[in-house]
């Protein structure tokens, strides 16, 4: 403790900003194991194959709503930065509605699948979209915890991290969406 | 380049809806031919605008102080 501490007084603030984020990258390093290894069990189980029921139009309304929710989050994190604590407020919010609709978008590509799990693609497809969408509700809970935290007068232009590390794993989140929607819908579109 | 957040917010905004529509065309246009290699493209694309402007990837290397 008395090391830690030592250690913390040692060092300026921004030092230890850059270390938190170097550890949330390595996280990030982490977790794009095991997407990637999702992703290559795809190509290795159905090649290309993608199935001709797949709702098109649901596929790239879901993809639009989580690219604008990255932009909403982008916003919230820039907003605090500069002190617009109106502007960071909406853009949690809105974010937090866009993760919400993507969510139940997925459940109702999951409702109205006519595949099964039991066929090889209904395993991949589920896998892959069920392991996605349980890191955007992750997500959405970090962002309402923010939110929370936010109205209670927490964040200000030098007290960001906290937001800047929840919009860091959003967009995170965005990034695998952006080579899982391609990998489900698009290969070999029908 | 970019200068300010509204100048990223709306340029790198306008650059995913393009390329996403891009790749939605690409997909209907080169139906049932192998479109592996330009759809990986364009995602590595879409990923590198959202993990350099969005992330702020370039800020794990930059000097403290900048």
């Amino acid at each position: 403790m008395a090391v830690a501490t030592t250690a913390v007084a040692a060092h300026p603030e921004r030092d230890w900003e850059k270390i938190k984020r170097a550890g949330l990258w390595l996280f990030f390093a982490s977790e794009s194991v095991v997407f990637g290894l999702l992703l290559a069990a795809r190509f290795f189980i159905e090649g290309t194959h993608v199935d001709a029921h797949l709702d098109q139009a649901l596929g790239l309304g879901i993809t639009s709503i989580l690219l604008a929710s990255s932009l909403s989050a982008f916003t919230a994190e820039s907003a605090i930065a500069h002190g617009n604590r109106k502007l960071f407020y909406w853009g949690l919010i809105i974010t937090i509605l866009l993760g919400t609709v993507f969510a139940f978008g997925v459940a109702y590509e999951w409702q109205i699948a006519e595949f099964t799990q039991h066929e090889s693609f209904g395993t991949i497809f589920f896998t892959m979209t069920g392991v996605h969408a349980a890191h955007v509700i992750s997500g959405v809970i970090m962002l309402v915890m923010l939110l929370a935290q936010a109205l209670r007068g927490r964040f200000g232009p030098d007290d960001h991290w906290p937001v800047a590390g929840v919009v860091m794993y959003w967009h995170f989140v965005d990034v695998v969406w952006v080579f899982y929607y391609p990998a489900l819908y698009l290969i070999n579109f029908d | 380049m970019l200068k300010t957040w509204t100048q990223v917010f709306w340029v790198i905004g306008i650059a995913l809806a393009v390329v996403t529509g891009v790749e939605y065309i690409i997909a209907i246009e080169i139906a049932n031919e192998p479109n592996l290699t330009l759809l990986s493209i364009i995602a590595v694309a879409k990923a590198v605008l959202i993990i350099y402007f969005f992330m702020h990837i370039y800020r794990l290397w930059r000097e403290e102080g900048h």
